[in-house]
């Protein structure tokens, strides 16, 4: 636009903007106002979903699985509260509630055996030993759930991906990177030695014995000296626990 | 799950690290009351009254792990307890009031007392019960392997726990311990 001289130029561009402005709002409040009409049809279509599959999402871990991305994508968690029409409609907050406390206390149980720290795959098959003859099956995503509800706790539950294990830890201790790397590389016998995180890693042996040391004061590791050559082998019940371990093939 | 004979073996006992003393307080703890239970229930399903730290003694070393290591031509320890995870796991036992005794100074040999002295005493006074044994006479060997114990606890059990048992008896009078005719056997009366 070609700007005019005197203050009638000056008058008109202003007006223009003031028309721009508002025009935009108003397309912006349009979009919103659909999108929230969307979201709203959503919901309740997801409501009806809910109340249809009432069954499938009670008893069939996978089902269950997506229905909670189904719900997050939304803004709605179905385990916010134990009241409202989510868990009256479901019940599915009592389970995640009954779940959490048994994660704890079988995490309680081991922390003896691991330290606090346990394979997120042991923890589950122990969570179905445990509720054997209830009818719900449990995932390993429920399990997850369970354990971020856990959170507000504020007892120190976590999940930490290491490798490609994911592994669940129960005590306050954090691990540092140099940690994290270990028990990486543990996974692949079950233990590790000086030696192989100075070749592997290229790390010196001061930098490899002191993570190690820390491990295992916090009862993460245990040795083992009874090797001929001499090598003192680092094992981690978190990767390989003596629990899950039968028979010959240890 | 690995058995050794007839006994079937814990988990742990696949995991070679419990056959390494642990340097951690907390893991240790955790070690030895494991090892602990476990040679109390082999010995009693076993009966066995004795071990000696520096005989083969099945739990002591675990095959399993060793010929694994053996094929990757590592080691030959492997698997296998130290003298002193041995004397540790037993000291444990010892320290804890009548479940073991060490039967010399050097700590070579150790008693394991699956029923503490007490309860041995009472399942004789039980035996004595049972079979009407009142104010009779027995050897020390008939108890051990006559017919009256057979199938009982009592059969075949470790000469030092049953006199240890027959003194602790004589001690509330309930029977009268004395020399027999041949010089290694006593006689037992037993009181009403």
């Amino acid at each position: 636009m070609r700007r005019r001289p005197g203050i009638g130029g000056l008058q008109t561009a202003a007006a223009a903007r003031d028309q721009y402005r508002l025009l935009g709002e108003n397309v912006a409040k349009i979009r919103t106002d659909l999108m929230k009409e969307q979201l709203a049809t959503f919901r309740s279509q997801l409501e009806d979903f809910a109340r249809k599959h009432k069954n499938d999402i009670r008893k069939n871990p996978a089902f269950r699985s997506q229905f909670h991305e189904m719900c997050a994508k939304v803004g709605v968690d179905p385990l916010a509260s134990n009241k409202g029409f989510w868990a009256e409609l479901l019940g599915i907050g009592d389970f995640y509630y009954e779940i959490g406390v048994q994660i704890v206390e079988i995490c309680l149980a081991m922390r003896a055996q691991n330290g606090g720290l346990i394979n997120l795959q042991e923890l589950c098959s122990l969570l179905r030993q445990k509720r054997k003859g209830l009818r719900e099956a449990v995932s390993e995503d429920d399990c997850l759930r369970a354990i971020s509800k856990l959170k507000v706790l504020g007892s120190g539950f976590e999940v930490i991906s290491v490798g490609k294990k994911k592994l669940v830890r129960s005590v306050p201790t954090e691990l540092n990177k140099d940690h994290n790397e270990i028990i990486e590389l543990a996974q692949a016998q079950g233990f590790v030695t000086v030696d192989e995180l100075e070749r592997r890693l290229s790390w010196t042996s001061g930098r490899a014995i002191d993570a190690l040391e820390t491990l295992l004061e916090e009862g993460f590791a245990m040795i083992d000296d009874g090797h001929r050559d001499g090598r003192r082998r680092y094992w981690f019940p978190c990767v390989s626990s003596i629990s899950s371990l039968g028979g010959n093939d240890a | 799950m690995q058995t050794l004979g007839n006994f079937k073996l814990p988990p742990f006992f696949n995991y070679p690290p419990y056959f390494t003393l642990q340097p951690v307080r907390d893991t240790r703890e955790k070690q030895v009351q494991l090892w602990k239970e476990l040679i109390l229930d082999y010995c009693k399903t076993q009966k066995i009254s004795v071990i000696g730290l520096e005989e083969e003694f099945p739990l002591f070393s675990n095959p399993a792990i060793e010929s694994k290591d053996l094929f990757i031509n590592l080691c030959i320890s492997a698997g296998s307890l130290t003298h002193e995870a041995r004397e540790a796991f037993l000291a444990a036992l010892v320290s804890e009031a009548g479940r073991a005794e060490w039967l010399d100074k050097g700590h070579r040999k150790c008693l394991i007392l699956w029923h503490r002295i007490q309860d041995w005493a009472d399942i004789l006074l039980n035996f004595v019960k049972d079979n009407g044994l009142e104010d009779s006479v027995m050897t020390v060997e008939e108890i051990r392997s006559g017919p009256e114990s057979r199938g009982t606890d009592l059969q075949g059990v470790d000469r030092i726990i049953l006199m240890r048992a027959l003194k602790l008896l004589e001690h509330k009078g309930k029977l009268a311990i004395f020399k027999g005719t041949s010089a290694d056997d006593e006689g037992i009366k037993f009181s009403r």
